[in-house]
């Protein structure tokens, strides 16, 4: 299991639209992603409905889980999406 | 064995209109998910639930209801609405609630929104839904508030 702790960029929560685009990265994936609160139990990263349900704030980490041939790449560049969320004034 | 039609019905009153015409291009290529924009009546409305089920995330501008057999709707009043930080909205349930569909959960002024220089559009959308598991019922026109939207199978 690969694991990458990534904070969401400051007044960037994830909220509908920043959370569609981590949904989208990792549906791009040929393997299963996890998205989880430090201490919380992880969620499916290609479910919108759970993206939402952690609320997430900015400011705030998140810890991606990935298992298989290419989790390390996989999880570099949905690391990559979640700290470009531009905030939502922008 | 097929699960029974979730019907989601509008939670405000105003003119259906397809996710396309939503001036955000993420709801309008369906990236959040499937389903219906409203354009609102404009002027203080309440928002109301579009299912009945758990009022699982609850935010000023925003909120998932999730029925009984685990399926998320979310509605989400106005387009950027987030940057107001709630200022407009307030909140007439409490996260986790149970409701019924048409239950009120947030009173806003649609006009306010739309003073402020947003548009006032709210997205209707079936979470995690495949697209073709979503047909619409009401075409473009007007919806009063608690007319169904669109089913969700």
């Amino acid at each position: 299991m690969v694991e990458r702790s990534v904070t969401v960029p400051p007044g960037v929560g994830l909220h509908a639209r920043p959370a569609s685009l981590l949904v989208q990265a990792a549906a791009g994936a040929s393997i299963s992603v996890t998205v989880a609160r430090p201490d919380g139990d992880p969620v499916n990263a290609r479910s919108i409905l759970a993206l939402l349900g952690l609320d997430v704030r900015g400011g705030e980490r998140v810890v991606l889980r990935a298992d298989g041939p290419g989790a390390e790449e996989t999880l570099d560049r949905i690391a990559r999406v979640v700290t470009a969320m531009p905030p939502a004034d922008g | 064995m097929s699960r029974p039609v979730l019907t989601v019905c509008a939670p405000v009153p105003g003119r259906a209109r397809s996710l396309v015409d939503v001036p955000d291009p993420v709801f309008a290529a369906a990236l959040v998910g499937p389903g219906v924009a409203v354009d609102p009546e404009r002027g203080p409305l309440t928002a109301r639930a579009p299912v009945s089920g758990r009022l699982a995330t609850l935010r000023p501008h925003a909120y998932v209801v999730i029925s009984d057999d685990e399926r998320g709707v979310l509605v989400h009043l106005g387009i950027d609405t987030v940057q107001l930080a709630g200022a407009g909205f307030e909140l007439l349930a409490a996260q986790g609630d149970r409701v019924v569909a048409g239950g009120p959960v947030i009173g806003w002024d649609a006009a306010r929104i739309e003073a402020g220089g947003r548009s006032p559009v709210c997205p209707v959308v079936a979470l995690d839904a495949a697209p073709e598991a979503v047909s619409r019922l009401a075409a473009d026109g007007v919806v009063p508030a608690g007319t169904e939207l669109f089913e969700w199978r």
